[in-house]
């Protein structure tokens, strides 16, 4: 490409989520029959696709779900899967892009809240492995609550990503005919990333303050029965 | 892994300004540490911060982290810091950061003194159980159709360095696998669990069977379908209504064997009438037919059906492999060799297997104890196969015995197995003697190997004896009393080499003793004799040294006296120097 104009310059790479193992999260939601499935998972997009014929084919043997739920699990899951090959071959910018992750999600039990920051740059990172950490300090002991976090790490990560390319493409198309370096600062990708800057330059230190500490911290609830039903049915109203 | 003090307390200060430094333990390896510098060791495991490659991953960032992570956790050393803790302080990339908390956790820096964390693992074992080997009604065969469990192959002479050449002693391996799936060759359906006597039924695509009734009941699992089903006879229904073998077809068919081993094609081209499955069957069923695959293809190929081994059993013979073991001993081989050749073996194997290989290299008991303890752990072919070896080499050295054995093979009464018995002998003879000639330690367990040997013949011979009627014209007390004596003779003699060559040894070593000791001496000698030289030599230069200073003294005097001193001074003066000098 041309030549770097700033040391927080990186060169474009191809379009991959930015984490340590390429999965990508597909998300369920299908109704059938009265009978509604929700799901969400981490898929791998390099295996055949056969293996989404017979992982559907499964998940129906298994939940004991109406036959008629195959073909729509099938379809969702293709049309995910070739949203991200759409993008797969595209150039996507990465440069020095530390962004918040925020954590909201019910599982089960247990309700998490938390805020971190990620590092897009980090190759290397691993949301499985903070998901472990995270429920093993906290002592939760549901096993799906782990393989939750890691799921909706992913998904921000992605839709992330996906913005990368997106906004890649653009700047490209504007910038189509001029022989500028193709600087592109963080700032104008999306309005998540911190100012690295400002956080991370020779005065400041990089312990927070400690007023701060609890924003970053996780929280941890525990819910009663009744609660876990309360809630899913404000949500089945609120989604119907 | 000692405790080392981390910072010096000052409890008898004379600076009573100073403040008490507290003790802070971490282990010995991690005494690089300093809190003043980043050392060496940091900045190659975590060389994000160094390679500055980015606004915010510096040298002083990273120390930053690391104090405050230590920091933290000495607040209360006795409370485990859980990387949550930290991460809500710090601002950052958490993978990042959780890569600097295992780093200081790995190396001690932090929850050194903290308990261990809880072991989740632990409930989770009650839930899964992990068990070995393939599950009940399944099994595991070459090619999905064939009949023959698979076993592991032999590999081809890997012994280490100059070590013996295996060319083409090829033997089964070890019978634990015809112990342990023996009954296997009972199947039983997936779904009920019987034995599966009658006709079964073989799911295509997978290793799953179910019997006829079961099938009949459409009681077949889940997810399959009747037509994915195929219809297999049973062996034994085979066996029965199936195939005669006449005398010279079954002579044929060893010979195409040995000819082309392990082609079954030519082989079922050689013996026209018989299919492929056919000669398989009957070559297994055959009592040596298992050792003819093996000499002749050089694969482990047990299928258990060694019905006339099956005697032999509780007087058995360890494998040549565990000669190939004693004889690797002086190399240091540590019996690694079984488990190589077994290396592709199913799941059981290599734990059975593991525990054996332990035993041979034991080098304190004797071996006699360590050939009967081995031989009680291993079964019929091994030592078929590695007696009629061990027949061989001794029969090179002695004449009769030679007779006795070689006797009554010829006279065994099934003509056609002869031929093909004795080309076997021949050819372990071929290899055997190279054998000898590179090890003589293994002589020692010959003779128990022919005793055994004695009485796998008197066991076919037995069987031999119901069809059809005795021809041998040797006795069997002969026979057993030249066995006995000759491996009594053979013990004995080696025996006696043994001790020779240990006096021998002993003698060279003392001898080499006494040359060091000599050694010692003579450099001694020498270093005493350069001392004296030197000290010598340094006594002369003070001998000079001391009449240069006595001349200049008197000069000093005879010039004070020539140049006329007072009369008083002068009386003084001069006894006291003369005084002085004498």
């Amino acid at each position: 490409m041309k030549s770097p104009a700033s040391a927080s310059w990186k060169a474009p790479l191809k379009f991959r989520m930015p984490t340590a193992e390429n999965l990508i999260p597909i998300r369920l939601d299908i109704e059938v029959d009265g009978q509604r499935y929700k799901d969400a998972f981490t898929w791998n997009p390099y295996d055949p696709d056969s293996e989404v014929v017979m992982f559907a084919k499964r998940t129906v043997k298994d939940l004991k779900l109406a036959p008629g739920f195959l073909p729509q699990i099938v379809q969702s899951i293709q049309s995910q899967l070739a949203t991200f090959r759409s993008y797969e071959g595209q150039d996507m910018y990465v440069g020095d892009k530390i962004i918040p992750i925020k954590l909201d999600l019910q599982v089960n039990h247990t309700v998490i809240r938390d805020q971190f920051l990620w590092d897009l740059n980090n190759f290397d990172s691993d949301p499985e492995e903070f998901a472990r950490t995270l429920c093993k300090d906290l002592g939760i002991e549901d096993p799906e609550v782990g393989p939750a976090v890691a799921f909706a790490i992913r998904e921000q990560l992605y839709e992330i990503a996906i913005q990368n390319v997106t906004s890649a493409r653009e700047n490209r198309i504007s910038k189509k005919g001029r022989r500028a370096a193709e600087h592109f600062t963080p700032s104008k990708a999306s309005g998540a990333a911190l100012d690295l800057m400002k956080l991370f330059s020779f005065r400041s230190s990089v312990v927070r303050k400690r007023k701060e500490w609890d924003y970053y911290k996780p929280v941890l609830d525990l819910l009663s029965n009744e609660e876990v039903d309360a809630l899913e049915a404000k949500e089945e109203r609120s989604g119907r | 892994m000692e405790n080392k003090p981390r910072h010096d307390p000052n409890p008898d200060s004379n600076r009573p300004e100073e403040p008490e430094l507290d003790l802070y333990t971490i282990p010995s390896y991690s005494s690089w540490f300093a809190w003043n510098d980043i050392h060496e060791k940091e900045r190659q495991a975590l060389k994000e911060f160094f390679e500055g490659s980015s606004i915010s991953r510096t040298p002083k960032i990273y120390k930053e982290y690391r104090d405050f992570i230590i920091n933290k956790y000495r607040e209360d050393p006795s409370r485990r810091l859980t990387f949550t803790e930290i991460r809500k302080s710090l601002i950052g990339d958490v993978t990042l950061l959780h890569k600097v908390f295992r780093f200081l956790e790995t190396w001690g820096l932090i929850n050194f003194l903290a308990p261990p964390p809880p072991h989740e693992g632990s409930e989770n074992d009650d839930r899964v159980r992990v068990e070995n080997g393939a599950p009940n009604g399944v099994r595991v065969v070459a090619t999905p159709n064939s009949l023959r469990p698979l076993s592991a192959p032999v590999v081809k002479g890997k012994n280490s360095g100059d070590g013996v050449e295996e060319s083409g002693v090829k033997l089964p391996p070890l019978a634990s696998y015809s112990d342990v799936f023996g009954d296997l060759k009972r199947l039983h359906c997936g779904s009920c669990g019987d034995n599966c006597d009658s006709g079964y039924y073989e799911y295509k695509k997978d290793n799953f069977i179910v019997c006829d009734k079961c099938f009949k009941n459409g009681n077949y699992g889940e997810d399959k379908s009747m037509d994915d089903f195929e219809l297999k006879d049973c062996r034994e229904k085979s066996a029965a209504n199936g195939t005669v073998w006449t005398e010279a077809e079954t002579l044929l068919l060893l010979d195409s064997v040995l000819k082309h081993g392990d082609d079954w094609d030519l082989v079922a081209q050689n013996v026209q009438t018989k299919s492929k499955l056919d000669c398989i069957t009957k070559l297994i069923e055959l009592p040596f037919g298992e050792s003819l695959i093996d000499s002749a293809k050089g694969r482990g190929n047990s299928s258990g059906t060694s019905m006339s081994m099956n005697g032999i059993k509780p007087v058995v013979v360890p494998s040549s492999e565990d000669q190939e073991n004693i004889i690797n001993e002086d190399q240091g081989y540590d019996g690694a060799n079984e488990n190589e050749n077994n290396g592709d073996s199913e799941n059981q194997e290599p734990p059975l297997k593991k525990k054996r290989t332990a035993s041979p290299s034991d080098a304190d008991s004797s071996i006699m104890k360590q050939v009967a303890r081995i031989s009680t752990m291993v079964g019929p072919q091994i030592t078929a196969s590695a007696a009629e070896a061990a027949v061989a080499m001794l029969s090179d050295e002695m004449s009769c015995p030679r007779e006795i054995f070689y006797g009554d093979h010829i006279d065994l009464t099934n003509g056609s197995l002869s031929p093909s018995i004795y080309q076997q002998e021949r050819a372990h003879n071929t290899e055997e003697s190279e054998i000898k000639e590179r090890s003589n330690p293994s002589v020692g367990v010959l003779p128990v190997l022919i005793i055994i040997i004695i009485c796998k013949k008197i066991d076919s011979l037995a069987e031999s004896q119901e069809t059809h009627p005795k021809k041998s014209d040797i006795p069997l007390p002969l026979r057993i009393r030249a066995a006995v004596a000759t491996g009594l003779g053979a013990a004995a003699a080696h025996a006696k080499l043994l001790a020779v060559q240990e006096e021998k040894e002993i003698e060279h070593l003392v001898a080499t003793i006494i040359e060091a000791q000599l050694k010692k001496l003579n450099s001694k000698i020498k270093h005493c004799e350069d001392a004296e030289l030197l000290m010598e030599k340094e006594y002369a230069a003070i001998e000079g040294l001391k009449e240069y200073i006595l001349g200049e003294r008197i000069n000093i005097l005879r010039t004070t006296y020539n140049t006329g001193t007072s009369k008083l001074l002068e009386h003084s003066s001069v006894q006291s120097q003369t005084s002085n000098l004498s």
